[in-house]
Formats: C-alpha cells, structure tokens, sequence
C-alpha cells in the first residue's frame, strides 16, 4: 500500500492507503506504487484514477499541478481536483470547475474529454 | 459641580461604545478562528512546494544554471516591497507598525543605493502611502471578502513576475505581520527574488539523500514551479496577515471594552456622588427654611 496525499493551495484534501494511482504525467500516464523510484513530474490536466486490484475505485479531474513520489509516499500538489462522480456528463458545463476553468483551454478541453469519456473505467 | 443630565448622557454613550466594541472583539475572535485554520490548512501545500522547490536547486550544483529569477540580479538596484496591510482600522498597532518597520527598511536600502518601488495589499497601505513620494507600482484592496485571497494572490504574482521580466524591478520582498500568536504579531520580511534560503535549508540534508528523478527536465518543471512558488509565498503571507490582523483587533477590542467598563464605574461614581450632594443640598434648604419659620 502507498501513501496518497492530495494536497491544494488552501488544504489537505484527503490522504489514504491506496494500492495503486494512475496520475496524468506531463510525459505519459504513470501509475504510484509502493516502492517507485523517487520521482517527481509535473501533471498535466487529466483523470487521476485510484486503483485496485486492476478495478478504478475512485476517479478524479485533476487541472494541473505536480506529484512527488517516495518509497511509501505520493504527494500530489494540485490546483484543481473535482471527483468525477460529482460531475454529470449531460450536463457539466453547469459544473463548479467547468466555470473555474474557463479561459484555460487546454485544462477545459480535457475535462470535457474526461467527463464524458475517462481513459480509466 | 458637575451637571446630571450630561453625566447620565455620557455614561450612555460610554456603555454603547462598549457594546460596539465588545461585539467587534467577539466577531474578531470568530473571524481569527477561522483565519487561523486557513493558515495552519496551507502549509502542507507551502512546505512541499518548498521542499519540492529546494531538492530541484540543490541538484542543480551549478547555481548559473538557475534561472535569474531564482536568484536574482548580480546588480539589483530597485528593489520592490510588498507591503500587506489591512483594509479596516481599529486593530491597535497593526498597521502602524508595519509602516514604522517598513520606513526603516526603505531608508536602509537607498542607504545601500538602491531605489524602492511599493506595492501595497490593503487599503490602509494604500492611503497610507499615497501621501509619501514612494512609487507605488500597484494597489490591492478588499481581499478578505468573498475569499478573494488566492486570486488577488495570483494577480500579485502576474505583477511581479511582468515587471522583474520588463527589468523594471530586480528584487522582490514582502512584508507583513507574522502571525505568532493570538496576542503577539511581528513584521516579517521575506525575500522573494532572490528566493530566501531560510526554510528550506533545513531539509536540504534530506533532500540531498533522495535522488530524484525528474520529468520533464528540470529547467520545464523550474518554469512550473517558480511562479507557483510565489503564488504559494504571496497567499500564505496574506493568509497570516488576515490571521494576524483579527488577532490584533481581538486584542485591541478587549482592551477598550475593558477601558469603557473602567469608565463606566469612574462615571458612575461621580453621577453618584453629584447626586447625593443635591440631596444634602436641598435638604439644608428645607430644614433651614423650617427653623426661619
């Protein structure tokens, strides 16, 4: 099990044992397990997905933001993050990050492909 | 002697002074919870951004690989302050001593040559120093309403980031009231061009253990970071500014609903007194006018 912190500019959001997360890597998709080489990689806007045993548990929209990665622990500073089953795909535009992320059209694009299509089901 | 309408007039208004004053103090109590929280919550964000930050300087052993804006210009000559203060009155000495230490500050930089441009966060800071004859690049106002915190931060950031690329300025320092405790506050400085050393000197040690790797390389991650890095340090000192500020007026509150109550009594005491000394007079009256009869 490894460590999960997500972490934003204003708080702690949640922290927990996780077998496996699979984080949007500015170069590729990486998955965090325990004893991952030290690592650490800025993040692209994209579906953070918790894992396990080869079954997403849980689904995120992160915007962007960066991940540090130790034997047991994977910090992940982000600037958004909203759980996809709190967006619903007919209408996310509605949605409180589809607002925020207006004007950033890289982040904004991808979270309309990750609403209504997730890489990880 | 004294008149008795206008003591009682006045031992009124004194009493609602003090409820004015004794209801700020509690919303100040409230509010500063809730800052306190705010500040404490942001750090952990604060604390690996830096970490994050120094690991990445530290592997770089070269230092002139760095970009300038981590570590400044050889020859700064202006030098920018940003000084945090708050947009309401009546918390004590909180914005006074932060002009008093800023003044200091100012004079000893033109005393190194250097020249100093202001931007100010608050509106007390910015009346305050539009009288003097300092170049305020921008004014920031009203942040603690609809937590505007973060995004007035990120516009702070714009800024300096805008002007250190124009070479409008070389180094950047900001300044504002640490928040210690509940009862003590204290100006701070800190350096963010070139970036201070300070709080990440002590993790540098371990730093240095963890070999990273990186991705992208390091000069695309220091192009993420270092902005994010100022957005962290500007919005944790508006943060403990906002902590400090209801501290202060916390503080302030208490005592003056303490001064009113001092007031009351002494008030009281001589509405008392003048009160009997008519009695006594009006009853000499009468009974002299008895034994005339």
């Amino acid at each position: 099990m490894i460590n999960l912190k997500v972490v934003s500019p204003q708080k702690v959001i949640f922290e927990k044992e996780v077998e496996m997360a699979v984080l949007p890597g500015a170069e590729g998709d990486f998955a965090a397990m325990p004893n991952h080489s030290p690592f650490i990689s800025s993040l692209r806007p994209g579906q953070m997905a918790i894992m396990s045993s080869n079954k997403v548990d849980e689904s995120f929209f992160v915007s962007g933001g960066l991940v540090m990665l130790k034997e047991k622990v994977c910090e992940v500073l982000v600037d958004q993050i909203e759980p996809l089953s709190d967006v619903n795909s007919s209408n996310y535009q509605q949605s409180k990050t589809y607002q925020e992320l207006e004007g950033n059209e890289t982040a904004l694009g991808t979270f309309e492909q990750v609403v209504n299509n997730p890489p990880y089901k | 002697m004294p008149n008795l309408k206008e003591l009682k007039n006045r031992i009124s208004s004194v009493k609602s002074t003090r409820k004015i004053t004794s209801a700020m103090k509690m919303v100040a109590a409230s509010k500063l919870r809730r800052a306190q929280e705010l500040a404490e919550s942001s750090r952990v964000y604060a604390d690996s951004l830096s970490f994050i930050l120094s690991s990445l300087a530290g592997n770089t052993k070269n230092s002139a690989d760095l970009p300038e804006i981590l570590t400044g210009r050889e020859n700064s000559k202006i030098s920018l302050l940003i000084i945090n203060s708050s947009d309401r009155g009546l918390c004590g000495g909180f914005n006074s001593n932060l002009f008093r230490n800023a003044k200091k500050w100012i004079s000893d930089q033109q005393g190194q040559g250097k020249s100093v441009k202001i931007m100010t966060v608050g509106k007390k800071a910015s009346s305050f120093y539009k009288k003097t004859d300092l170049d305020i690049v921008a004014s920031f106002e009203d942040l603690n309403s609809n937590d505007r915190q973060l995004q007035v931060s990120e516009e702070i950031k714009n800024k300096i980031m805008e002007l250190f690329e124009n070479n409008e300025i070389d180094e950047v320092s900001i300044l504002f009231n640490k928040f210690v405790s509940a009862i003590s506050q204290e100006p701070t400085y800190q350096s963010l061009i070139p970036l201070s050393n300070e709080e990440t000197s002590e993790d540098e040690s371990e730093a240095n253990i963890a070999v990273f790797e990186f991705e992208p390389d390091k000069n695309e991650l220091l192009e993420y970071l270092v902005p994010r890095n100022f957005l962290t340090q500007i919005y944790r000192s508006v943060l403990e500014s906002s902590a400090s500020e209801h501290a202060a007026r916390m503080t302030s509150m208490d005592n003056a609903t303490r001064n009113a109550g001092d007031m009351i009594d002494r008030l009281t005491l001589t509405y008392n007194r003048t009160r009997q000394a008519f009695i006594t007079k009006e009853l000499i009256e009468i009974i002299s006018g008895a034994e005339a009869v």
